[in-house]
């Protein structure tokens, strides 16, 4: 297993190299650092903006030197440069060639400070590679030497559920981090003229919160029985559910620490579709205040 | 097994219910948040818009115009009943529907009787105003674009046509918002009771223009026996004051606010509906009202002689009657939804869905019950049934609070009835005349709905009761030892 850093440009390279650096030391293994530039257009010409060619090189030199000097020293790196025709492609070239299991990106910088966007890049990823893609909300500052204590699947617990609590378990096993399923309720409020009194939608929450429960113990039930021969299970297990008026409160609501990491699943729509993350994941994702990871939807995580 | 006696009396704790609704979600403690102004607008929201938009073409053959003191008659039982409705809401500190607060005072029968009123009173209700939202539609279509919806698919079978689409329409639409989940703050009921008053005002003040008093001439054809006919026909317009009621639980000083509310709700209401009702029997002869489509826009362009007043109402009462129809579905719902977590009827009707948040599989059944009643039944006999129900839940939470006091004369209440023991007997003896002056059919079709709930309750309800379940099991635990 090798954490593999997209180098974002700027500022928002500090946060990326911090969250690259947590993962790849809380999983015990190495860190590529990979600086992508665009290729020369047209092929073979390359010598008409030769200066241009030279002042790419330059920068992408730079960033990986300042990026040296920021990986920290107990974090094994090495640095590539590569010239691609796109961002993505350059990177997953790169991933397979240093079999790489988790990529790391720059949070998009449309998303705004303390936040987690979802980028073009990070997109494009997602719907090529099988492979999952971490990112850190913008700004995102860590403790040296720190590593990862707790991982956070949002868990829907619709179809697909099983599929993925079992694949955050193996990511959770992977970081040697506890694994916490959480389900998120954005709590409506009542029709105020029905004549049903104003607490009728805390009726209905506290069915769904029972149903959910009921599938949290169940899922976790089977988690605990994974054979954890081939794969490290988490120390520990647990569940808790988030209530807001909106998603911002419902996922500020379960209590966040250093060390936790949200995961989310991709979403479960065809591999025609255009959106990688179901409605209600992308809202967690926007409201979160620590590293989201989004698992891809395969059922298995390559494992190394 | 407990007796069949101590079944139909047993009452629910109000722990239990306490219980039910603080689970998940926190909040539970009560915040006294509502003061009169917006309790006053909670009860105008929930009663404008239910009815007044088309009920004139009924009740205005019945009355002739005197179906003026129709709406004063209906508006003051409305007013005696929400008062006692008050008391009984404040003596149980958990917020509910009627069919809750009758649980917990009155037990498990007068409950199931309750809640077959109820049952009638949303469901028809919803059909009723989904039909008088299609006319209105009509008359908006035909107004802007020229063009009606055939009568084949704008009228229920007994009207003349195969099927009411547009009032089926509606009600899909409103199920739609129910399963994606939709709520109704305070800002927007002030909105929509801003809407309704002014679509109302606009009537009334365009309307006047065409005052003739030689069509009030003839003012009380049908006698003293046609108004109450027409009060009955009506009283259904005033259904939603007890929202009001229901909301007891959250009003900062209730005995002085809770009063003082029903008494601005329904004196702002009465006064609209009573000013409404004057200027249409005074703007066109009585007969012209029979089965007048649409009438209050109707009235309108033939006082001015144009369509554009015409519009702008029919636009008007397009927007409130959506939002009631919406309102009332998912009162249906979560009555429904209480039953079922009771036991009382199937937990089908419990099941939230996980994504949604919202009872999905409920929410259909009733909307597709809902559309088959809007479809293919008249408007008369819709708002007769609502009444109906209205008028019998009424009665029962009256019964109810003279019986509460004798039975548990210490229980704390928030709030108590002013003019005890005359208020709650005015309102059961108001409720009994408007209801011996409906219509037969209606009767006897409110007793049948009624007996079927309660054979539907002696065959299932009985033996599914949560409460009996626990009760069964608590006997059996602190049993021989």
């Amino acid at each position: 297993m090798t954490v593999l850093l997209g180098l974002p440009r700027g500022e928002r390279a500090t946060a990326a190299l911090g969250l690259a650096a947590l993962l790849a030391r809380s999983s015990r293994t190495d860190l590529v650092v990979c600086a992508v530039a665009p290729a020369p257009w047209p092929p073979g010409l390359a010598k008409i903006d030769a200066e241009y060619q030279e002042y790419l090189n330059q920068v992408t030199q730079e960033a990986l030197d300042s990026a040296k000097l920021a990986v920290p020293e107990d974090v094994a790196a090495s640095f590539v440069a590569v010239r691609a025709r796109s961002t993505p492609h350059g990177l997953l070239e790169v991933a397979e060639k240093h079999s790489a299991s988790l990529l790391v990106l720059g949070s998009s910088s449309t998303g705004g400070i303390g936040r987690v966007s979802l980028g073009s890049v990070a997109d494009h990823v997602l719907h090529s590679a099988p492979i999952p893609v971490a990112m850190a909300p913008r700004g995102y500052r860590y403790r040296a030497g720190s590593t990862v204590r707790r991982v956070t699947a949002a868990y829907g617990a619709t179809h697909g559920g099983a599929g993925f609590a079992a694949a955050a378990a193996a990511f959770a096993g992977q970081l040697g981090a506890t694994l916490r399923l959480a389900s998120f309720a954005v709590r409506s409020g009542p029709v105020i003229t029905a004549g049903v009194g104003l607490r009728a939608e805390e009726g209905v929450l506290s069915e769904w919160s029972q149903h959910i429960e009921q599938v949290q113990r169940d899922t976790l039930a089977r988690l605990a029985e994974l054979p954890s021969d081939i794969s490290p299970a988490p120390p520990a297990l647990e569940s808790t559910i988030g209530y807001g008026r909106d998603w911002h409160e419902s996922v500020e609501d379960v209590g966040w620490t250093d060390g936790d990491v949200l995961v989310v699943g991709s979403s479960s729509v065809g591999p025609l579709a255009r959106v990688f993350l179901g409605s209600r994941a992308s809202k967690i994702v926007r409201n979160s205040p620590v590293p989201v990871v989004v698992l891809p939807r395969n059922d298995e995580l390559p494992t190394t | 097994m407990a007796s069949l006696r101590a079944q139909l009396l047993r009452r629910k704790p109000v722990t239990a219910m306490a219980e039910e609704t603080g689970a998940g979600g926190g909040a539970g403690e009560l915040r006294r948040t509502i003061g009169l102004f917006q309790l006053s607008m909670i009860g105008i929201g929930g009663v404008i818009g239910t009815g007044i938009f088309f009920v004139l073409s009924k009740a205005v053959p019945t009355a002739g115009p005197a179906v003026v003191w129709s709406f004063v008659i209906a508006g003051v039982v409305a007013g005696l009943t929400a008062v006692c409705y008050a008391e009984l809401a404040s003596a149980v500190p958990v917020s509910g529907s009627s069919y809750s607060y009758a649980y917990a005072t009155l037990g498990e029968l007068a409950a199931m009787v309750v809640a077959a009123c109820l049952l009638l009173e949303y469901g028809v209700s919803t059909a009723a105003v989904a039909v008088g939202w299609s006319q209105y539609l009509n008359q908006l279509l035909e107004n802007v674009f020229g063009v009606r919806i055939p009568e084949v698919l704008s009228a229920a079978p007994d009207a003349g046509g195969w099927l009411n689409l547009p009032a089926v329409v509606l009600v899909g639409l409103c199920a739609l918002l129910l399963i994606r989940g939709t709520s109704e703050s305070a800002k927007v009921n002030a909105a929509m009771v801003v809407t309704k008053l002014l679509v109302l005002a606009m009537f009334v003040v365009i309307g006047v223009r065409g005052w003739n008093s030689d069509n009030l001439a003839n003012f009380a054809p049908h006698g003293i026996g046609g108004v109450y006919g027409a009060a009955g026909v009506i009283f259904f317009t005033f259904v939603g004051l007890d929202a009001v009621s229901t909301a007891g639980e959250e009003v900062k000083n209730p005995r002085r606010t809770m009063p003082l509310a029903i008494m601005i709700a329904l004196g702002t209401v009465t006064v609209m509906y009573v000013a409404t009702a004057l200027v249409a029997v005074a703007a066109q002869p009585a007969d012209k009202f029979k089965e007048q489509e649409a009438g209050l826009a109707a009235i309108l362009q033939d006082v001015v002689g144009a369509s554009w007043p015409g519009t702008v109402l029919a636009a008007g009462a397009i927007i409130s009657i959506f939002s009631v129809t919406l309102v009332v579905l998912y009162g249906q719902t979560r009555i429904l939804f209480a039953m079922s977590r009771d036991g009382l009827v199937p937990s089908v009707f419990r099941k939230v869905n996980p994504r949604t948040i919202t009872p999905v599989r409920n929410t259909v059944i009733v909307a597709v019950a809902v559309a088959v009643l809007a479809g293919l039944i008249p408007i008369d006999l819709l708002s007769e049934m609502t009444s109906i129900g209205t008028l019998v839940a009424f009665i029962v939470v009256s019964i109810g609070v003279i019986v509460l006091r004798r039975t548990a004369p210490d229980l704390p209440r928030g709030f108590k009835v002013p003019g005890y023991p005359v208020t709650p007997v005015l309102s059961v003896i108001g409720c009994v005349i408007i209801i011996t002056n409906l219509e037969m059919i209606t009767i006897v079709a409110f007793l049948m709905w009624t007996a079927v709930v309660l054979i539907w309750y002696l065959a299932w309800g009985r033996r599914h009761s949560e409460l009996g379940k626990s009760e069964g099991l608590r006997a059996h635990t602190e049993g021989p030892s």
